[in-house]
């Protein structure tokens, strides 16, 4: 069906092609058409954004003090470009060489806007919420999660059976682990391991748990990436001279990542939306913050609303990953792996 | 003159009690180029992959450019012996990651830390001997096999090794492209590298090696020059494999 002057016959042929075909064509028409007219309705007429209007700084940053809101949005504009520059690709080599270091200073960097410091007015990560702390979660866990899961990836190839076994052990422990058991712990036992008067912030807590799980999946990952690289390619890095190290770092390594990245942008994504189930925990986050926004006796009862604008965000930055990792994925893999080997 | 690679009753069993070595001595005189043939399965792979330590082997000894390797295998000796001799493969095992002059400059700047810059004269220098220079910046997915075979050529050239080897390096391509890769074997001959080449190709053979050595399972069955090889082989297994490859 690739040209124009077919699509009527192809229409009829899959849809009108007998009684029974029609009568559930028309049905189905029939309802597409009452449930669009019914959602287009209340979304113009029925719904009132009011709750949504009235709090966008609820929703970005949650209770960030007003005056000091440039500080997240800061943070989240040099996030932003720092992902563009980096899909874009730059051409000179220094800058190339520099990405890797700048995104390593993502993290301190958003601790030091987000908490204070250094001549910025402290603020408690209870004041941290919305979008930004969403994103803030997200990102630094992922960031984290990268190295060790690559880590544990080599650990569990390796020859030593010590470190293999220890690596085994964590991957297999944590993928049996419910996600929000290894949240609950976090946020409850962490603490228990510090001595009195030590606090750590809930939200760094949080990175932590989040760490810590997805880096078991992320292992698992390029653990599949490292097996589906022929057996050939070590040998011929092995004919040139290259040490152990130098094979899985040049050869074996960027392979795996490369086949790997499908899954592991699938874990970043999946990640966004798990960092919701800390509004059970407590911290206003996207959902946390709606919810909070619901407690409001100004809007009570507001639920439809707030929940569609919420959908609606979620759908916005899991689509925006989504088709920046596609891009990614074109870009790294296009003419490079076509594996011949 | 001096030997490249000198073995001595060199054994080599598989699990399964099967000998893919049997006591195998043969030597390789520098500047020599010799070419390996055999029925398949009778040790060929085997064999030259223990020259630069893919294979360790049981008993027996070797020593390849004037250093020893034992049944112990020594790592510091392999490492050694690998950036020394270069090797070619079936099929070819380029980097798909990498682009064709980062294959060549990888082991140059990581094993003998050479400068970028340095490399990568050298690795054009090579791609123009080759007749690829053109090609340097694509990836070998791009190129046709015949060139990526020359492109793994040159990547193992790119070390200055002092011997090279072959594993059956046109297998693996369309016949039209088998003469390429077999011209630019011939003219590192001509150059007087030393060789040892897995391959059917009679017709190289014939033009190319100083000897020819025929194995069958696991044991050297001749060797001589490839003159009394293909018209007088010594031995009736020999003149068997001979007949049955159409010669
Ligand atoms: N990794 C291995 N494990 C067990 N047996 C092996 C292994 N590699 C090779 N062999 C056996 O050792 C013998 C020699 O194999 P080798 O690959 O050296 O033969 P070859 O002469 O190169 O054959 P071909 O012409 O098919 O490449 C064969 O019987 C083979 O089955
Ligand atoms: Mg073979």
């Amino acid at each position: 069906m690739n040209k124009k002057h077919n699509l009527f016959p192809y229409i009829r042929r899959i849809a009108f092609s007998n009684s029974l075909d029609t009568c559930i064509t028309l049905f189905i028409l029939l309802a597409v058409f009452l449930l669009s007219t019914i959602t287009i309705k209340w979304l113009l007429f029925g719904a009132d954004w009011a709750v949504v209007i009235q709090n966008y700084p609820l929703y970005a940053f949650g209770l960030f003090p007003a005056d000091q809101r440039w500080r997240p949005a800061l943070w989240l504009l040099l996030l932003i470009s720092l992902t563009i520059i980096t899909l874009v690709g730059p051409r000179w080599r220094w800058l190339r060489k520099l990405l890797p270091i700048t995104w390593i200073g993502v993290i301190p960097l958003g601790i030091v806007l987000l908490s204070g410091g250094l001549g910025l007015l402290p603020v408690a990560s209870r004041y941290w919420g919305g979008v930004t702390l969403t994103i803030f979660l997200t990102t630094c866990s992922s960031l984290l999660a990268f190295p060790l899961g690559i880590i544990l990836a080599i650990g569990r190839q390796s020859d030593l059976p010590l470190i293999k076994f220890f690596s085994s052990i964590y991957i297999e422990a944590l993928r049996a682990v419910p996600l929000i058991a290894i949240l609950f712990f976090g946020q409850l036992l962490i603490p228990l391991f510090f001595p009195i008067g030590v606090e750590i912030n809930r939200v760094i807590r949080a990175v932590l748990a989040f760490t810590l799980f997805v880096s078991a999946y992320v292992a698992e990952d390029i653990r599949g990436g490292f097996q589906s690289i022929p057996k050939s390619q070590e040998e011929a890095a092995k004919a040139l001279g290259l040490s152990k190290l130098q094979i899985t770092q040049f050869v074996i390594l960027p392979q795996a990542l490369i086949i790997a990245l499908p899954a592991l942008t699938n874990q970043a994504i999946g990640l966004l939306q798990n960092t919701s189930l800390m509004a059970i925990l407590g911290l206003v986050e996207l959902l946390g913050i709606s919810r909070s926004i619901l407690a409001n006796p100004l809007f009570i009862g507001r639920y439809m609303e707030v929940y569609v604008w919420l959908a609606g965000i979620y759908w916005l930055i899991c689509t925006v990953m989504a088709l920046l990792a596609s891009h990614l994925e074109q870009k790294v893999t296009i003419e490079k792996l076509t594996i011949k080997n | 003159m001096t030997s490249v690679i000198r073995t001595r009753k060199l054994v080599k069993t598989f699990s399964k009690g099967l000998r893919a070595l049997d006591e195998i001595s043969m030597e390789v005189k520098k500047k020599e180029v010799l070419v390996v043939m055999g029925p398949s399965g009778s040790g060929k792979s085997t064999l030259i992959r223990t020259f630069n330590g893919l294979e360790t082997f049981d008993s027996g000894e070797l020593e390849i450019v004037g250093i020893p390797l034992h049944s112990d295998h020594n790592e510091r000796n392999v490492r050694e012996i690998r950036k020394r001799v270069g090797m070619v493969f079936q099929q070819f095992n380029l980097f798909p990651h990498l682009s064709i002059l980062e294959n060549i400059t990888l082991a140059p700047i990581k094993v003998q830390k050479q400068n970028r810059i340095e490399a990568e004269e050298h690795a054009m220098s090579l791609l123009s001997q080759m007749g690829i220079i053109t090609q340097a910046r694509k990836y070998p997915s791009q190129l046709s096999g015949g060139e990526q075979q020359r492109v793994a050529i040159a990547r193992a050239l790119a070390l200055k090794p002092e011997l090279l080897l072959f594993d059956e390096p046109t297998s693996a391509l369309d016949p039209e492209r088998v003469g390429e890769v077999l011209d630019a074997i011939r003219s590192l001959a001509e150059k007087g590298m030393t060789m040892v080449v897995v391959t059917h190709e009679v017709g190289f053979a014939k033009e190319v090696a100083d000897k020819v050595l025929f194995m069958d399972s696991g044991k050297v069955i001749e060797t001589s020059t490839p003159e009394v090889f293909f018209t007088n082989a010594k031995h009736e297994r020999s003149r068997k494999f001979l007949n049955q490859i159409g010669e």
